[in-house]
This record gives C-alpha cells, sequence and structure tokens, in this order.
C-alpha cells in the first residue's frame, strides 16, 4: 500500500486551517465561527497525527486525543455563551457584542 | 547608670514629659491638671537641680572630687563618626540650669493667672515645658551636635510661643521673622560643627577642648566666627537683632522666660562653653566683645525713644545681653556669667510687673496711655521700682554687682572704647529704665482711657515678689558663683574675679547712672516743656532712633526684596515651563499610551482574531527568515 507522503498531509492542513481562519475572520456568526475554530483545532490534530505516524512515535496521537477533548469542553461552553447572548439580545451579531456588560 | 547620673537625666526629662502628657491628654485633662502637671514638672525638676548643685558644692569645698560627666550611650553611624548622648553638668551648665529650672517655674507660676482666661490654656503649659526641655539640653549637652539640637528646640519653641496669638496677623509675622533669623544662627552653629569635626575629629567638649591647642589660629577663628554668628542670631544681637523687639508679640510669660531670661542668653552660654576655642582665637574673641559692647550701646539707644513698655523692655534685654557677649568676648567669662545671672532675676520681674500692669489696663502697652499708676497698683509699681532699680545699677540691688563687674574687666583686658560704649550703655539704662518707670508709674494722671484697677492674683504676685527679693540680693551671688565657676574656666587666660569690686569705676558708674536718673526725672517729672522743645530740636535722630536705624527696612531692601523678585521670577518662569512641564509631559505620555492601549482592547472579536493572525504570521515570517539565513550560513535550524 502505497504511502501517502508527509507533506500532502502537512498541505491538507495547511488549506484547512486557512480556511478556518479565513472563515472565523470574515463571519459575523457566532456558530459559524465556531465552526471555522472546529476546522483550525483539526489542522492542528491532522499535524499531530501525520509527524506521529511519520516517526512512528504515539505521543502526537496522544496530544489529539487531549485536543480534541478539550475542543469539545470549549464548543459547549461556546455555545451556551452563544445561547444566553442570543436570549438576551435577540441577535449574536458578533459585530454588535463589544462590551461586557449589558 | 549609678544614681547621680539617672537624677541628672530625669531633670532633662521631666520637663519633656510635662509637655508631652499636657500634649496627648489634650482636651481629656482639666485645665488644673495641665498647670499642675507643668509647674509640678519644674519644680521638680528645680529642686533635682539644686540638691545636684549643692552636693558638688559641698564636695568640692570639702576637696572631694565628683563626676560632672554622664555617658548615657554611643551610636555609630558611619564607622568613623560617633555620636555619644551624654551630659556635663559643671558649674556653668548648673548656673543656667538653676536659671531655666527656677526662673522658669516662677514664670510658669505666674502663668497660671495670667493666662487664666486664654482658651489655649494647655498649648500654652505645653510649649512652655517643651521650651524649658529643650533650653536644657542645650546647656547640659557634653557634645556640640545635642546643644546643637536644644538649639533647634528653643528655636521652635520660641516660634510657637511668640505666634502663641496666632490670630494676629502681627503675631504670626513675627513668630515666622524669629524663626527665619534664627535658622541663620542655626546654619551658623552647623557650619562651625562640620569645622570642628574636620579640624579636631570630634563634636564632644571633652574631646574638642583638650585638642584645641594642636589646630592653628585661623581654623579656630573660622570656627569661632560661625559659632558667633549662631550666638549672634540667638541672642539677638547686631545684626540679627531685629527679631526681639517683634517677638514682644507673644503672650509677656514668654517674653519674660524666653526672650528675656534664658533662651536669648544661650549664645552667651555658648561662647563661654567654647572658651578654650575663643582663648586661642583672639581675633574672634575680639569680635565677640565688639559685638557684643556695640549691641550694648545701640539698643540703649533705641530703649530711649520706644513707646511700648514691653519693647522698651526687649531693648534693654539686647543691651544688656550686649554685656554679656562683650564680657565673654573679652575673656571675663565669669563675669557673663555673673550677668547672666542677675539680668535673669531682674528682667524677668520687670516683664512681669509690667505683665501686671498690661493685664490690669486690659491689655495696654503703650505707656502714653499709662501714668500715675503707682498708687492704683503698689506691688506692681515696688516691684517695678525694684527691677529697675536693678538694671540701672544701684547699689546694693543685683545688677550694680555684675555690671561693675563687667566694666571692671572692660578697664583691666584694656578695651578702653568698648568700655566707654559700655558705660555710655550704663548712663543711657538708667535713662531708659527710669523714663519708663515714670511714664508709666508717674508723670501726672493716668491718661489711657481704661480703667487702671488691681486685681491681684496670688499666682502673679508670688512670682514677682521672689524675684524681687532675688533681684535685691542677687547681687551678692558674685563670690560662691565666682567660685564655683572657676572649676568651669580652667586655664582660661583673662579670667576675672567678679567678688572684689574696682571702687573709684564702680563710683564713677554709679555717679553717671545717678546722671542718667537726673536726666529722666528732669525730663518727665519736673520739666516736660524742656522734653518737648528737645524733641522739636532733636527731630530727625529722634526720627531715625525710633524706627531702630531703619534696619528693617534696610533688610527689607536687601533681602526681602531681592528674595520676592527671585521668587516671582521663579513662578513665572521656572514654575511654568521646568516645574509644571514635567508632570504636564508625564501625564501626556500616560494619556497617549493609554489612548495607544485603548485602540486595541475595541471589544471586536473579529479584530482580535485578525490581530492574532497577523502576529502569528509575523512570528512564522521571522522564524522563516532567520531559519534561511542561517541555512545559507551552512547552519541548520534546531
Amino acid at each position: 500500500m502505497p504511502q501517502v507522503p508527509l507533506a500532502d498531509y502537512l498541505i491538507l492542513a495547511t488549506v484547512l486551517f486557512v480556511i478556518g481562519l479565513v472563515g472565523f475572520l470574515v463571519r459575523r456568526n457566532p456558530i459559524t465561527m465556531l465552526m471555522a475554530i472546529e476546522l483550525m483545532w483539526n489542522a492542528g490534530n491532522l499535524v499531530f497525527a501525520a509527524f506521529a505516524r511519520n516517526f512512528g512515535d504515539m505521543t502526537g496521537q496522544v496530544f489529539v486525543f487531549i485536543v480534541i477533548t478539550v475542543a469539545a469542553a470549549e464548543a459547549a461552553i461556546s455555545l451556551a455563551i452563544v445561547v444566553m447572548v442570543f436570549r438576551h439580545r435577540e441577535d449574536v451579531d458578533v459585530d454588535d457584542i463589544s462590551v461586557m456588560r449589558g | 547608670m549609678d544614681k547621680f547620673a539617672a537624677l541628672v537625666l530625669v531633670i532633662l526629662l521631666l520637663p519633656l514629659a510635662g509637655a508631652v502628657l499636657i500634649s496627648f491628654a489634650g482636651p481629656y485633662l482639666p485645665r488644673v491638671a495641665a498647670a499642675v502637671i507643668a509647674n509640678g514638672t519644674l519644680l521638680v525638676a528645680f529642686l533635682m537641680t539644686g540638691i545636684v548643685a549643692l552636693t558638688g558644692w559641698q564636695a568640692t569645698s570639702s576637696g572631694q572630687t565628683i563626676p560632672q560627666h554622664f555617658a548615657y550611650g554611643t551610636w555609630a553611624l558611619i564607622p568613623p563618626l560617633k555620636i555619644s548622648f551624654g551630659l556635663l553638668i559643671d558649674p556653668l551648665a548648673l548656673t543656667w540650669m538653676l536659671i531655666i529650672t527656677g526662673v522658669g517655674f516662677l514664670i510658669h507660676l505666674y502663668s497660671v493667672g495670667y493666662m487664666a482666661s486664654d482658651r489655649n490654656y494647655r498649648t500654652f503649659f505645653a510649649y512652655m515645658n517643651l521650651f524649658v526641655f529643650t533650653m536644657l539640653l542645650l546647656v547640659m549637652s557634653d557634645n556640640f551636635l545635642w546643644l546643637l539640637v536644644g538649639w533647634g528646640g528653643v528655636g521652635l519653641a520660641s516660634y510657637l510661643l511668640i505666634g502663641f496669638y496666632y490670630d494676629r496677623v502681627s503675631a504670626v509675622l513675627a513668630a515666622r521673622k524669629a524663626l527665619i533669623m534664627n535658622v541663620i544662627g542655626d546654619v551658623g552653629i552647623m557650619i562651625a560643627i562640620f569645622l570642628i569635626y574636620a579640624h579636631l575629629g570630634s563634636a564632644a567638649y571633652s574631646d574638642v577642648f583638650a585638642r584645641v591647642a594642636s589646630v592653628g589660629a585661623p581654623a579656630l577663628t573660622a570656627i569661632g566666627l560661625w559659632l558667633l554668628l549662631g550666638a549672634v542670631a540667638k541672642s539677638a544681637q547686631l545684626p540679627l537683632h531685629t527679631w526681639l523687639p517683634d517677638a514682644m508679640e507673644g503672650p509677656t510669660p514668654v517674653s519674660a522666660l524666653i526672650h528675656a531670661a534664658t533662651m536669648v542668653t544661650a549664645g552667651v552660654y555658648l561662647i563661654a562653653r567654647c572658651y578654650p576655642i575663643y582663648d586661642h582665637a583672639p581675633v574672634a574673641a575680639e569680635v565677640v566683645a565688639v559685638v557684643g559692647a556695640t549691641s550694648a550701646l545701640f539698643a540703649a539707644t533705641i530703649g530711649c525713644v520706644q513707646y511700648d513698655i514691653k519693647r522698651v523692655l526687649a531693648y534693654s534685654t539686647m543691651s544688656q545681653i550686649g554685656y554679656m557677649m562683650f564680657a565673654v568676648g573679652a575673656g571675663a567669662y565669669t563675669a557673663g556669667a555673673f550677668h547672666f545671672l542677675t539680668h535673669a532675676f531682674f528682667k524677668a520681674l520687670l516683664f512681669m510687673a509690667a505683665g501686671i500692669v498690661i493685664q490690669n489696663l486690659g491689655g495696654e502697652q503703650d505707656i502714653r496711655k499709662m501714668g500715675g499708676l503707682a498708687g492704683k497698683m503698689p506691688l506692681a509699681f515696688w516691684t517695678f521700682l525694684i527691677g529697675t532699680v536693678a538694671i540701672a545699677g544701684v547699689p546694693p540691688f543685683a545688677g550694680f554687682f555684675s555690671k561693675d563687674a563687667v566694666i571692671d574687666a572692660a578697664i583691666a583686658l584694656h578695651h578702653p572704647v568698648l568700655g566707654a560704649f559700655l558705660i555710655i550703655a550704663a548712663f543711657l539704662t538708667a535713662f531708659y529704665m527710669f523714663r519708663l518707670l515714670f511714664l508709666t508709674f508717674f508723670s501726672g494722671a493716668y491718661r489711657g482711657d481704661g480703667a487702671p484697677h488691681d486685681h491681684p492674683m496670688v499666682s502673679m504676685n508670688v512670682p514677682v515678689v521672689v524675684l524681687a527679693i532675688l533681684a535685691t540680693v542677687g547681687g551678692f551671688l558674685a563670690a560662691p558663683l565666682g567660685a564655683a565657676l572657676r572649676l568651669t574656666f580652667v586655664g582660661a587666660l583673662h579670667d576675672q574675679d567678679i567678688a572684689t569690686i574696682n571702687w573709684p569705676v564702680a563710683a564713677g558708674a554709679f555717679l553717671l547712672v545717678v546722671a542718667g536718673i537726673a536726666t529722666a526725672y528732669a525730663l518727665y517729672q519736673v520739666r516736660p516743656q524742656l522734653r518737648e522743645s528737645l524733641i522739636r530740636a532733636l527731630a530727625g535722630p529722634r526720627q531715625l532712633v525710633m524706627n531702630a536705624y531703619y534696619l528693617d527696612t534696610v533688610y527689607h531692601w536687601l533681602v526681602e526684596v531681592p528674595a520676592y523678585a527671585i521668587a516671582d521670577a521663579a513662578a513665572g518662569f521656572f514654575e511654568t515651563f521646568i516645574i509644571r512641564a514635567i508632570p504636564l509631559a508625564a501625564s501626556a505620555t500616560a494619556a497617549a499610551l493609554g489612548g495607544f492601549a485603548r485602540a486595541w482592547e475595541s471589544g471586536q472579536l473579529r479584530r482580535y482574531g485578525l490581530t492574532i493572525a497577523v502576529g502569528v504570521v509575523l512570528l512564522l515570517a521571522w522564524y522563516v527568515i532567520t531559519a534561511y539565513a542561517a541555512a545559507s550560513q551552512g547552519v541548520l535550524p534546531q
């Protein structure tokens, strides 16, 4: 079975990361922004996994699991905040949410 | 610490304890208690001083020696510099201590009545006790540093008490003037101490005086002259005397204690204490004598034309201290100390008798609005009369002996010109004191618009009577005082015996005194018309003298006006462009930095994201560039 070269993984990860970054910067809906963040997380995960496989060292895969766990927690908190903001303001445009109070 | 050392320390600390207690208890302390504490501490201190003096007297007369020096501790601040706290209780210090605590107690007692209706009664006693403490420290210290502490302390107490009636602008100004002039003197003493330390390597009297012979005359002259600056400021001698007449703004007991009996004689004490320095620095000593004799004559002339009863007494104080300064400058230290002793008696007496008059007239001090009071206030009159004949030098009252001792010294030590000054001043003293007496108590009927009444108060009358007795018999203390002070002025070159009287000189001086009294009697009792025509004939000179030779005006133009000009210039330029510019620049910088930081805190989530992204890209770019640069030099990135 032919090996997929390391460079391909890294290119894919870079593409995913940039898509996530641009998505985070250009979208104003927090749900979409959270999805973009998720993309960036996973670009990082992919790099971890690719290097782990390349060097035959499982530490990278352990990190992937940790990142997934943390990402899940982050998503839960973020979504909760989004729901609260929506309830409070009936609107979730991040450009309007610029102050802590109110 | 043996018992004697502890006793001596307690003498010093008792008045301080009184001042602290009264200050901290404040309004919780009944007025009576404040008076009792202040008087009690002083009475006990006086009795203890008396015990010390008598013990010393007995021991020396039976041939023993008793310790005079008590060390309590030393601390080395910077290794070669050692400052010790010790007390030197020799006959010279004891002379002053007895007056400070003894006359101080009498004046405290007098104040109980004199200040009875003052709302700041407790404050007054706290200040007075503070003064006594600092004055005792000044005379008891065994080194120059603690002397300076006491020296500054009496200046502070004097400032507080001159400005005691702080709702009077003139009193506040007078207090400020006194403080400024005294600080000039304090700086002089500080410089003298620096010089002493530089040349003699110690500030303790015992070290300094043991080593003076090894130091050249120029250095000692410089030290002596800087010390003299301090003495001149504190003792109100020319040319730093102008604060003393203004200091009469303070309550009369303050004038009696601080500005007559004790503080203003600190300069005399200082020079007598430093007699080894002045014996080895004849030029400095000569300057002291010139300053003293000139001040004596100068002040006596002004005293002849003043109309404020307390100002006349102030100028006479300056004049009498001039005698003392002359004596110690000429080398007749014992005579100077003797005149200090008798002067403390009769001048405190005069002030306190004047205080009774002032109080009975409801605060009137202008002698033109007095007159004919002899019958109305018999006690004040008789005591004032005793004080007047004592200061004028009528035998057998105290001033006759001490003034004669000073004039004898002038003749014995060959100071013909200065001696003549003193003799003329003696004539003028008799004249202006009797002028004061006549204008106050005789010269026709009462001229004021008040209602003179005699309002005897035991606490005021008792001290006045005691001092009247002392002013009468004080002259006979010459023999014991001279014998005691011989133990202090060991090896003094020119010291004179004060117990023997040079009768021809004394008789001549007495004739002049009689002439002075007769002149005053003629001008103020017998022929007022003659006085009027004399005033008209001498209008110009009289104007000059009445304004104290315009020295205040000279100082105004010489010091005050330039000082204000500099201050105004500084306020215009320096203040605006330098002093204010620094905080303004600092605040502008802070505001700019804050604005910059605030711009980042927009709250815009996407801008934060962009910032982070740009940062990451920049960091990556930096890493890549450096990695390539390293690789191009053959070094692989880690």
